[in-house]
């Protein structure tokens, strides 16, 4: 059976186009087929949702696109670049500014503030300390949080700290922001908050947004497109309505 | 990543496990403790001994034997192949042959070695000792350390110089108070006029025996303070010492050993050994040279002076080596700590590596805290072994001072140790977080962030 390949919004350029993507990992003896040959194509300054069943194949596909993973088989190419041939090294430079991503589970570094949290890629950037710390004051106000800046991730609500990861993905001004369940953890006004601010930037500033959800309410109403995969196949995309 | 901040991501982390930290730096803080005083240890005894050489003017002494004789502290093999050679079994060491020595140039002054054994004490059988005869030109001399009192005047002068570690012997703690007092030595002879009419009967009824026993008194002119360390290395620094005047009017015995029977040549006895003084160093190989053309043997402890250097590197080494275990066990308590840490900090590392830590960033970061311990730990090592040392040398200090005897510093700290105890220590640590730090650069993020 041939993947399907799907095709978002083909008038415009794309920012990410994955071809054959497949992911293997070795269980014991037994090998397990997380993603089995998937075609992706988004482009630039669209919304887009992967939806599934846990275990579909969607946290390692995101893995992949974010350059925290290395595919066993096909091509990932973003921006031009391509991700899936890169060394350790051009990976971290990839992470650090093209692709930023937030979790279901936050991943704020506890014992550091919020700034701080915020500082963190600019710091691997390399940033002088005055121009980070301003950035990341900065960042913080975008998404609404510089009331709370001295405070630590324990200190804060679940909506608080991913507004703080939301700021930290955005640090180094990235073309492409990857949400891997970002409501998980949150109830539904919090989550409608979230994913509201998320298509805030996508609106505003044009930000490529790929999110990984399964919260059919919320994907339909931001979503300009849907992916949905199953056992690591791609089984229909299309208009969330 | 900037290293400013690689340092503070460092301190940070160290922070906030402070415990940790100080327990693992308290591991390299008493390997490098043990290692400074050991180290500081072989410099002091070195310093010491280099000292006490060179003060006591030892490496501008020349010995000289008669023909024949083997020097002291005699390997044969491993003479010099000219000395044995040029040594004439038939050169008798006599007041000729002194005289003529020191008249040599470069010799600032030559006298025989002549000792005779006595009893010496103030009352009592006292002590069992070989008088040292020394001329008044060699008392007066720096040679000889006069502290209290003086040194005779002239070489007829009645009187004696005694150490102060005799007059300890003696039971006698106040130098100052020995100065005037009369110390009586009982020197043993034999006539041998009677010897050769012994026969039995005289022994039985006593009276007759050959061997007779005198005693002699003499004021304690001056008390010579000894070298506190090493012992009398010098033999200018004996415990009694007498002028040649009196010294020729005691009936003695006309050798101190048995080579001395061995030694006379047609009834010529000689001298056992003579000691020559030199002007400078740069005058030795010349003088040497002169002496040996007499045919006589010559012995100088500036020779040995590369064998002691040698042999004080290789007691630098052992010391070095027993410090060097403390150092072995405080890295292993680095490598272990470090290894918790990036079990505890697993997760941090994935978030680091997501925002964009290269492998290189987080190397560094382990790096320099281990690096951080390494230098905590070194500099108070080097505090440690600082104090512990100038402890111990306190506690020397006062067992010695009940003894009678001076003060010494034990310990020696150069600049350089302390430099490289904590450059050491840094070098240690760093080496000790190789495996760490390329541990942590290899965490897979993607298993990090899912890990709790």
């Amino acid at each position: 059976m041939t993947p399907k390949r799907i095709m978002t919004s083909p008038e415009k350029t794309l920012l990410v186009e994955a071809k054959g993507l497949a992911k293997t990992y070795l269980v014991g003896d037994v090998r397990v087929a997380a993603l089995a040959g998937v075609d992706l194509a988004v482009a630039e300054g669209r919304f887009v949702a992967v939806t599934g069943a846990s275990g579909s194949g969607k946290s390692t596909l995101l893995n992949l696109l974010g350059g925290l993973d290395t595919p066993s088989a096909g091509t990932i190419e973003v921006g031009g670049a391509v991700i899936s041939a890169m060394g350790r090294e051009d990976l971290a430079r990839y992470r650090r500014s093209v692709a930023g991503m937030i979790f279901q589970s936050f991943n704020l570094v506890h014992a550091r503030t919020a700034l701080e949290n915020v500082e963190l890629p600019l710091i691997f950037a390399g940033l002088e300390k005055s121009e980070r710390r301003r950035r990341a004051a900065d960042l913080l106000g975008q998404v609404g949080l510089a009331h709370r800046a001295r405070h630590r991730p324990s200190e804060l609500s679940g909506g608080e700290q991913q507004r703080v990861a939301v700021a930290r993905a955005l640090a180094n001004g990235p073309r492409l922001l990857l949400a891997d369940e970002p409501t998980g953890n949150l109830d539904s006004r919090t989550s409608r908050e979230i994913v509201g601010l998320l298509a805030g930037l996508n609106r505003e500033r044009k930000l490529t947004v790929i999110m990984v959800s399964h919260e059919e309410g919320l994907v339909r109403e931001f979503a300009h497109e849907i992916v949905r995969l199953r056992d690591g196949r791609v089984v229909g995309t299309g208009d969330p309505s | 990543m900037r290293f400013t901040d690689a340092v503070d991501f460092a301190l940070a982390s160290l922070r906030k496990r402070r415990l940790r930290t100080f327990l693992t730096a308290s591991g390299v803080m008493i390997g490098i403790g043990a290692l400074v005083s050991m180290i500081a240890f072989g410099k002091g005894m070195q310093k010491n001994v280099t000292q006490a050489f060179k003060a006591s003017d030892l490496f501008t002494t020349i010995m000289v034997l008669p023909g024949g004789a083997e020097p002291p502290g005699g390997d044969p093999d491993r003479q010099r192949p000219e000395a044995k050679e040029r040594a004439r079994p038939d050169a008798v060491l006599d007041d000729a042959a002194v005289a003529a020595v020191s008249r040599i140039p470069g010799v600032r002054m030559a006298y025989a070695d002549v000792s005779f054994p006595a009893m010496v004490g103030f009352e009592g059988p006292g002590e069992f000792r070989l008088v040292q005869v020394v001329p008044a030109a060699v008392a007066a001399s720096s040679a000889l350390k006069i502290k209290w009192g003086r040194a005779y005047a002239a070489d007829d002068e009645d009187g004696v110089v005694v150490s102060r570690a005799f007059l300890r012997r003696l039971g006698m703690t106040d130098p100052a108070a020995a100065v005037g007092r009369t110390i009586r030595l009982t020197s043993v002879s034999i006539d041998l006029s009677r010897l050769a009419t012994l026969n039995l009967g005289s022994l039985f009824s006593g009276g007759a025996s050959p061997v007779a026993q005198t005693t002699y008194e003499f004021p304690i002119l001056g008390v010579t303070e000894g070298a506190a360390f090493g012992g009398e290395v010098n033999m200018t620094e004996s415990a009694v010492m007498i002028p040649p005047g009196p010294a020729s009017r005691i009936k003695r015995l006309p050798f101190t050993s048995v080579w001395d029977l061995f030694r006379m040549r047609d009834g010529k006895i000689g001298y056992s050994a003579a000691t020559v003084k030199l002007a400078s160093l740069r005058d030795l190989d010349a003088v040497r040279t002169r002496i040996r053309e007499m045919g006589f043997a010559t012995f100088a402890l500036a020779d040995q002076f590369e064998e002691i250097t040698r042999a004080f590197y290789f007691m630098d080494m052992v010391l070095a080596a027993v410090g060097m275990i403390a150092i072995v066990v405080a890295a292993l308590g680095i490598v272990n700590t470090m290894v918790m840490s990036i079990l505890e900090r697993y997760r941090e590392i994935g978030v680091m590596k997501a925002v964009g830590a290269s492998d290189g960033d987080i190397k560094r970061i382990f790096f320099f805290e281990s690096g951080a311990i390494g230098f905590a730990g070194g500099a108070a090592g080097c505090l440690l072994g600082w104090a512990v040392s100038l402890l111990i040398n306190r506690v020397i200090d006062l067992y010695l001072a009940r003894q009678g005897m001076p003060s010494v510093a034990y310990f020696a700290f150069p600049f350089w140790i302390f430099l490289g105890a904590v450059g050491f220590a840094v070098l240690v640590s760093l080496a000790s977080g190789i495996y760490p730090a390329r541990r942590a650069a290899r965490v897979d993020p993607v298993v990090a962030l899912r890990h709790d």
